[in-house]
């Protein structure tokens, strides 16, 4: 893999809309509160299907809480509180009856530092197939390697699929934590800053992996790095304390920003 | 000097010299149970004393035990302090001199050498004889030829060790399952008696089983006392005291025969562990003051596994309720709380709850409903093993609890996160990714537990352990575990031989001998968890940041 990643890696910003686009996830008048207090505000937004969609905003604007609302993490806390609808498909995320593992498995996340399971390459990367009772072997070998090739990790580990997962670099950990979560062919791959506890070149790996994944997944990345959001993303939503300010195709709101605030942000006056 | 305080040098030379004086303590208190405990097994020479005093003059042969300054007042001159220098003498040869060790007045002995000749006699009653060979008789044949008499005593005894080994299978394996088997008859028609199911027919196989039984009994008693009656045909030996007198001793009660003043090195090394062997492998003798171990060994080990059956689950799930379920929040603060403070309750109130709830309560209720046939004797209603492994299982559980918790709390949130994030529920989380990496922090809790379990005494005494057994917790009658049985232990062996025997001087080495064993198992049993957990910590390393 040799692209050259920037700006204008060759895509075509111009035409995308997201009029035309097939839609993955809704979220409509979405609240979320910590106790007391409100961090996420009427947030109403179309998340389209097989696109990279990349959050950014200052640390605290609620990014990282609404990437964590698509996968109901935050149902782990216990003073979280929602209101509001999210579908996915069609299908409602809160609805009582639904299995929140169904919904994890379906969509999949990665975190901000590398969280592999103190196990070998080949068990982290099964987990997920193991949790769904498949033991067969071939199986599991095929999707091992499937998966560890999509993570763009297939060559550097093939030889020692059996060593701790440990052992390996942060950036080869954090691919592993992809390959993990693709192993299960989510439908959604949520991604937590996944760049940033990673070294320059381990960066550009991830992007370069990015860019491959969103033929099968729909994207969403939150970054606190303007640069790859440009880089990487086709529609790029902002926030700002909680609220989203606004959401286009990453084309225009990096050169034809519509509020003064995104403005103020992109060109680096605040955040 | 000036400058040598502020930079605080003072400090580091008080709590270096706070570290030394632990370390010198521990490891004195550790040298002194190993040189007083070993040197039991030791064959010391004996000396061939003579003793003049006001009150007697003799001639002892004796082994040199220990020594002591005895400061007392002047009878001529009320007021002034003398110190006399005295020996401890072990004299053997209890039935003769009454005691088997008096302390001497150094200047009272005017002469000592090595006893020639001399052998020591570790007989099953009345403890060591010390005598010289003189001849030895058996089937009307006397001896003279000391050579051939020694060759002869030691054949003899093999064939005496041979056949208290056929006794003791007959006595505690054979004649023990007859009576268990009578027993198990006697309650079972006591049973079928109360349910009003007794026909005449039944009644006609009870007793048909009962003589069949009392038959077996009777056959092999007639071996028993066939054996016995070989036991004291096996000769007898004639010796002479140091005062010349001639004394018949039957080698029947004879355990083992020595010469320590014509031993060489390596004889006496390989003495020394073979009488280690015998003090690990053989019964106690002599109320306790002699003799082996092994029932006591036995009923640690089982006492302390049971107790491990029980503390570990109970442990473990309470930790990860508190941990992974409960709402954190005063209450579970409040529990938390208490279950630290759970660690710091006298082990003797332990011992009281056992005994009131476990054995009065639990016990009682236990025999009411499926043991009132054998009552009114008592099978769970007393103490026993299980009430005993259950009252350490209460004692250890806090242990148990705060470090596994503590090993819950390390795991990150991040790898729960990944573990979720693929759809695992959280039960699948706690037992696939938390469990297994907690497992170092619960194997400390174990040994933890475990180390206090076989050390503690104060408890077990009401709610299990006694001074003799006749059988092992552990055996060849079904159900093989007796979890109401009585057992022996360790740490009360040590108490019991020590202060409740009747010749505390005799019993002294054996309090030291088992005092270092049961160091030594906790010792070991640290040891080993700590390399477990250290093998375990290094897989995990790289995860705490």
């Amino acid at each position: 893999m040799s692209q050259n990643i920037s700006v204008n890696t060759g895509r075509d910003h111009r035409n995308m809309s997201l009029s035309d686009e097939k839609i993955a996830i809704q979220v409509k008048n979405w609240d979320l509160y910590y106790g007391n207090s409100q961090a996420l505000k009427n947030v109403t937004m179309d998340i389209p299907e097989n696109r990279v969609t990349a959050f950014i905003g200052p640390s605290g604007c609620g990014k990282s809480t609404l990437l964590r609302c698509f996968n109901r993490m935050n149902d782990l806390i216990d003073i979280v509180r929602v209101e509001g609808k999210m579908h996915i498909h069609g299908q409602d995320m809160y609805a009582k009856e639904v299995d929140v593992a169904e919904i994890r498995r379906r969509i999949g996340m990665v975190f901000q530092k590398p969280n592999p399971f103190p196990k070998s390459i080949y068990e982290n990367v099964a987990y997920g197939l193991r949790l769904q009772g498949v033991n067969n072997k071939s199986t599991l070998d095929d999707t091992v390697e499937w998966a560890l090739q999509g993570a763009g990790l297939w060559n550097e580990v093939k030889d020692r699929l059996n060593e701790n997962a440990l052992g390996m670099s942060g950036g080869q950990q954090q691919r592993l934590c992809i390959a993990r979560a693709i192993a299960i062919q989510p439908e959604v791959m949520l991604l937590d800053e996944p760049t940033s506890a990673l070294d320059p070149i381990s960066t550009l790996a991830i992007e370069e992996l990015i860019f491959e994944l969103k033929k099968d997944f729909t994207i969403l990345i939150v970054t606190r790095n303007m640069q790859q959001a440009a880089r990487v993303s086709d529609y790029t939503a902002f926030m700002y304390m909680g609220e989203l300010i606004e959401y286009t195709d990453t084309d225009s709101l990096f050169t034809n920003p519509q509020t003064k605030r995104t403005e103020d942000y992109i060109t680096g006056r605040y955040g | 000097m000036k400058t040598w305080m502020s930079k605080g040098e003072h400090w580091v030379w008080f709590s270096a010299s706070a570290v030394s004086i632990a370390v010198v303590l521990v490891f004195g208190l550790l040298l002194m149970i190993s040189a007083r405990g070993l040197s039991h097994f030791w064959p010391h020479s004996i000396y061939e004393f003579k003793v003049e005093q006001a009150t007697e003059s003799a001639v002892y042969t004796a082994e040199i035990h220990n020594t002591r300054v005895r400061v007392f007042e002047d009878p001529q001159n009320p007021g002034v302090s003398l110190r006399e220098n005295q020996i401890l003498l072990k004299t053997a040869n209890r039935e003769i001199y009454g005691l088997d060790f008096r302390w001497i007045p150094e200047n009272a002995i005017t002469s000592k050498r090595l006893a020639e000749g001399l052998s020591v006699f570790e007989r099953y009653e009345h403890g060591d004889m010390y005598a010289v060979i003189e001849a030895f008789e058996v089937n009307g044949e006397r001896i003279d030829d000391l050579v051939l008499v020694k060759d002869r005593m030691r054949s003899q005894l093999a064939k005496s060790h041979q056949i208290r080994q056929e006794l003791r299978h007959i006595e505690r394996g054979l004649i023990g399952n007859i009576n268990y088997q009578l027993e198990q008859l006697r309650f079972e028609q006591r049973r079928l008696e109360q349910r009003g199911q007794l026909t005449e027919q039944i009644i006609a196989d009870f007793d048909a089983d009962r003589a069949r039984l009392n038959q077996e009994f009777s056959e092999l008693e007639t071996v028993r006392n066939e054996l016995y009656n070989q036991l004291s045909q096996l000769g007898t030996v004639i010796v002479s005291l140091a005062d010349g007198a001639e004394r018949r001793l039957g080698l029947d009660h004879v355990v083992r025969f020595w010469q320590p003043n014509e031993m060489h090195l390596g004889e006496k090394t390989a003495f020394f562990f073979g009488s280690i062997k015998n003090f690990l492998l053989d019964d106690p003798r002599n109320a306790n003051t002699e003799g082996g171990v092994f029932p006591a060994i036995v009923g640690t080990f089982t006492m302390v596994i049971l107790m491990t059956l029980f503390v570990m689950p109970m442990g473990i799930l309470a930790a990860i309720y508190m941990r992974e379920y409960a709402k954190e929040g005063p209450v579970l603060k409040l529990v938390r709380i208490s279950i630290n403070n759970l660690a710091g309750v006298p082990s003797i109130v332990f011992g009281i709850f056992g005994l009131g709830f476990f054995v009065y309560v639990l016990g009682y209720n236990i025999d009411q409903m499926f043991y009132s046939h054998v009552l009114p004797n008592p099978t769970f209603g007393t103490p026993g093993l299980l009430w005993a492994a259950l009252t350490m299982a209460l004692l250890t559980l806090p242990v148990v609890i705060v470090s596994t918790d503590e090993g819950l709390s390390r795991i990150p949130r991040s790898l729960r996160e990944g573990g979720l994030a693929l759809g695992a529920t959280k039960l699948e989380v706690i037992l696939r990714i938390v469990l297994p990496m907690t497992t170092p922090a619960i194997m400390t809790g174990l040994i933890l537990a475990i180390a206090r379990a076989a050390g503690e005494v104060a408890p077990l005494m009401l709610v299990g352990v006694v001074k003799l057994v006749s059988e092992l917790p552990v055996n060849a009658n079904p159900p093989f575990v007796h979890l109401d049985q009585k057992f022996m232990h360790l740490g009360f062996h040590i108490f019991d031989a020590g202060f409740q025997s009747p010749n505390v001087e005799a019993a002294q080495p054996l309090v030291y001998a088992t005092s270092l064993l049961l160091v030594l198992v906790i010792v070991t049993l640290n040891l080993g968890a700590i390399m477990i957990r250290n093998r375990l910590r290094e897989k995990y390393k790289s995860l705490e940041h």
